[in-house]
């Protein structure tokens, strides 16, 4: 039988052998049992685990206050229990046994072995495109010293990428005792290069299809990218199951999606004076969609009265004329 | 012309206990700095030797003798000519005050003269245009010079010369005269009011006849107007009226204007029929749009002699789209150094005033060409595109709703744009309508054409058509 004992967070903190039939293993706080747990719950000699003929275990309270339990129900103090596998709580020490009647599943597959084996690479790649979206951005402006401020804006963003990474290192060191710094450089760099390239290419579309609800689309690309990003963040930096990581970075995308809605919202709300121009011209640059006539252009105009009428209802409604009985 | 860029208006109705100023920017920001330093030298002197020097600013016993006598006799002279018209008009001027709801302390207040058999007051309409409007919320009251006070009614409004005409069942005032031509170029006047409600108060200047180039006819007066004198009469040698004070210049010295009397005779016929009392507060904010609507299709609806447009880098622009535009080439300090702008800018100025801050009736277009010089094509389009979102829009939210806005690439005449509208309704008028028009020129990636027609408080079909003028105009010739 293999005994592990966790400490409350689940962490593993002693994993023990015992073999041969008849072995007995005393738990308690007493120095001469087998398994000692600094337990003030427990008792000096508190359970006895007894490997049986047929591989199975038997459990024995030793007659304490606060019993014995095994996967959660207490053991009878004069009967004990026999159990192939589960696990043991002794005061408020948990002891995970096994037994060779233990199932065994199948191999994992470890399906993140291309990010782990490629994650230098994979890192650098994802800095570099980062760095490189922020250069061209600056670029695009064509500043009076364009050196000056591509350095200042990528030591911001790198600065960004570095604060990001080092928090998920950090809570993946408290989680698992190693840092692991690569590979949420790898995750972080290549979501935000992402993010900020699809934005981007959004834009362009939306000019070429003449749609503005493509930069919508970008939009909700960017959320997917980074939701996925805290989903593999999640999942390398704590022992959470994948459905747990996923639906926590479900919650944070979508928590952190609808404040950024709500102040757009607000901000758009109570300013009239916002005039949406439709997705920015690109000059001489090849389109989707052919030109519109003038005449054809100036019918849709006329439904501008409509949709004029209903913002003012709208407005009407949210704040009403100081004599509305009219 | 000078007028247009003056623009910068009190409206003489006090509010509470002040000045309600309404700051109007001019239309051109490079054209208004330039003409401040010019202006205000120049009034200051030419006031000194009016009024009796300053003691501590003479030296020598000689010149104090001098001046003195001078100032003396100038100001005996003008005192009493300005005792005699105010004693005269005393009895005839009131005081118009409004209030919210059953409140005892005044909103708002202006002043009011008798006119015709001494039942009609005459006043501006933006001293009674809250009470207009808000007829369940405000109320009217006269303040005589006997002391008496009744409430007043609102019997026809004419929002266009910002007059309009009032009456209390109980009050009959000796009348003013009224004289219909407008008093030459220099003839000495005066204004009577409540300025800032400290009282009667006569104010003397000069006439200095009609304002060149404006569309709505205003008398422009050298001499002191003030908050709460709206409304008040503005008398000739003769103690005639030949005019109703009307509206400041601010930061400057003097600039008054006056509404000519000519236009009252038209506004007491129509007060045969009064304003009906019954008439809900839609159907005046109606009246008062269907009044707009007539200045607008006069304004904007007057062709040019000649099509006027001005021809910049092969472009065609419109200009002149109505006959009352006004134009500057604007020497504009480019987004960026490497690009450069060639403005040419236009505007009728919103001078018809609904409402408190809520001016109507106007159109401004600039048209900018930008070139780039030697930015790589995607750097240009950047700065393309920020030139075109760049304009600030004014407007509260307490007057109007949020634009709707609809944008497409067109063929324009010889080139390509995109489109972008972008209308808005009045809150209080349901009929009137915000255009803002931009045309960003899209086919070459080395000079771009970003043209913005912005149209303030207009019927929608008036300003859809001022819209097609305007792009119909739109051209580029290679």
């Amino acid at each position: 039988m293999l005994i592990e004992q966790t400490d409350p967070h689940g962490h593993r903190v002693l994993r023990q052998r015992f073999e041969g039939v008849g072995t007995e293993c005393r738990v308690g706080r007493d120095l001469g049992c087998d398994i000692v747990v600094d337990d003030d719950h427990a008792a000096s000699q508190h359970a006895l685990l007894t490997l049986l003929e047929d591989g199975r275990v038997s459990v024995q309270d030793l007659g304490t206050r606060n019993g014995t339990r095994v996967d959660g129900d207490r053991v009878p103090a004069d009967a004990g229990a026999v159990i192939e596998q589960g696990e043991i709580i002794v005061g408020r020490t948990r002891l995970r046994v096994r037994t060779r009647h233990t199932p065994i599943g199948p191999e994992r597959v470890f399906r993140r072995e291309f990010v782990r084996r490629h994650r230098t690479m994979l890192a650098a790649a994802g800095v570099s495109a980062c760095i490189a979206y922020v250069g061209f951005l600056q670029w695009l402006d064509a500043p009076s010293s364009m050196l000056r401020s591509v350095i200042t804006a990528v030591l911001v963003a790198l600065g960004l990428i570095a604060l990001w990474t080092g928090l998920w290192a950090l809570a993946t060191k408290l989680n698992h005792g190693s840092w692991h710094v690569r590979v949420h450089l790898t995750i972080a760099s290549i979501g935000a290069a992402f993010c900020a390239w699809g934005y981007w290419v959004a834009g362009l579309l939306a000019y070429a299809a003449q749609w503005s609800g493509l930069v919508q689309v970008g939009v909700a690309v960017a959320g997917v990218v980074a939701l996925l990003a805290l989903y593999l963040h999640l999942r390398e930096a704590t022992h959470y199951g994948r459905r747990i990581a996923l639906s926590l970075a479900g919650a944070a995308t979508l928590v952190i999606g609808t404040v950024a809605w709500i102040i757009s919202i607000g901000v758009d709300d109570g300013n009239v004076n916002r005039v949406d121009l439709g997705p920015d011209v690109r000059l001489g640059a090849g389109r989707v969609v052919p030109n519109r006539d003038i005449a054809d252009y100036l019918a849709g105009v006329d439904k501008l009265q409509l949709a004029a009428g209903r913002e003012r209802q709208k407005s009407l409604l949210n704040a009403p004329l100081a004599d509305a009985g009219d | 012309m000078k007028f247009a860029r003056l623009v910068v208006a009190v409206w003489l109705c006090g509010s509470m206990a002040g000045v309600t100023a309404q700051t109007e920017k001019p239309p051109t920001p490079a054209a208004a700095p330039g003409e401040a330093p010019a202006e205000a030298p120049a009034e200051v002197p030419a006031e000194l030797p009016a009024g009796p020097p300053p003691e501590e600013q003479v030296p020598d016993a000689d010149a104090i003798d001098e001046a003195a006598i001078d100032a003396d006799i100038a100001s005996q002279e003008l005192s009493g000519d300005a005792k005699v018209r105010l004693d005269a008009a005393r009895d005839a001027v009131v005081q118009i005050r409004g209030f919210f709801d059953t409140s005892e302390s005044s909103a708002f207040h202006g002043s009011g003269f008798a006119v015709d058999d001494g039942r009609r007051i005459v006043t501006n309409y933006h001293v009674v245009a809250q009470a207009v409007l808000y007829p369940r919320q405000y109320r009217l009251e006269y303040l005589a010079s006997d002391g008496r006070t009744g409430p007043l009614r609102v019997l026809a409004i004419d929002v266009r010369n910002d007059l309009a005409v009032v009456a209390a069942d109980d009050l009959a005032l000796p009348p003013l005269k009224l004289r219909s031509e407008i008093p030459a170029q220099g003839e000495r006047a005066w204004s009577i009011g409540f300025p800032l409600n400290l009282g009667l108060t006569i104010t003397e200047g000069v006439a200095n006849g009609l304002v060149e180039n404006s569309i709505e006819q205003r008398i422009h007066y050298t001499g002191a107007i003030n908050g709460g004198m709206s409304g008040g009469p503005a008398l000739d040698t003769r103690g005639r009226v030949y005019g109703v004070n009307v509206s400041v210049v601010t930061g400057r010295q003097l600039i008054g204007f006056v509404v000519p009397a000519k236009h009252i005779p038209a506004l007491l016929a129509r007060a045969k029929q009064p304003l009906d009392v019954s008439l809900s507060a839609q159907q005046l904010r109606q009246r008062v749009t269907a009044q707009v609507f007539a200045y607008e299709a006069e304004v904007l609806g007057a062709q040019p002699d000649t099509a006027a447009t001005q021809s910049v880098r092969g472009y065609t622009l419109p200009t002149q789209i109505s006959r009352h535009v006004e134009c500057s080439t604007v020497d504009e300090p480019s987004p960026h150094v490497r690009v450069r702008v060639e403005t040419v800018s236009c505007w009728i100025p919103a001078r018809i005033r609904v409402q408190a801050g809520v001016s109507v009736a106007g159109l401004s277009m600039q048209h900018r060409i930008l070139q780039s010089m030697g930015l790589h094509p995607q750097q240009f389009e950047r700065q393309v595109n920020r030139l075109a979102a760049a304009p600030l829009r004014a407007g509260a939210s307490a007057h109007v709703a949020p634009f709707a806005c609809r944008d497409g690439l067109v063929s324009l005449d010889g080139f390509d744009a995109r489109i972008s509208t972008c209308v808005r309704q009045y809150r209080l008028f349901a009929g009137l309508y915000d255009f803002d028009v931009t045309v960003v020129g899209i086919d070459d990636a080395q000079q771009a054409l970003v043209s913005r027609l912005a149209l303030q408080g207009v019927g929608f079909e008036s300003g859809k058509r001022t819209m097609e003028r305007y792009l119909g105009a739109l051209q580029w010739t290679p």
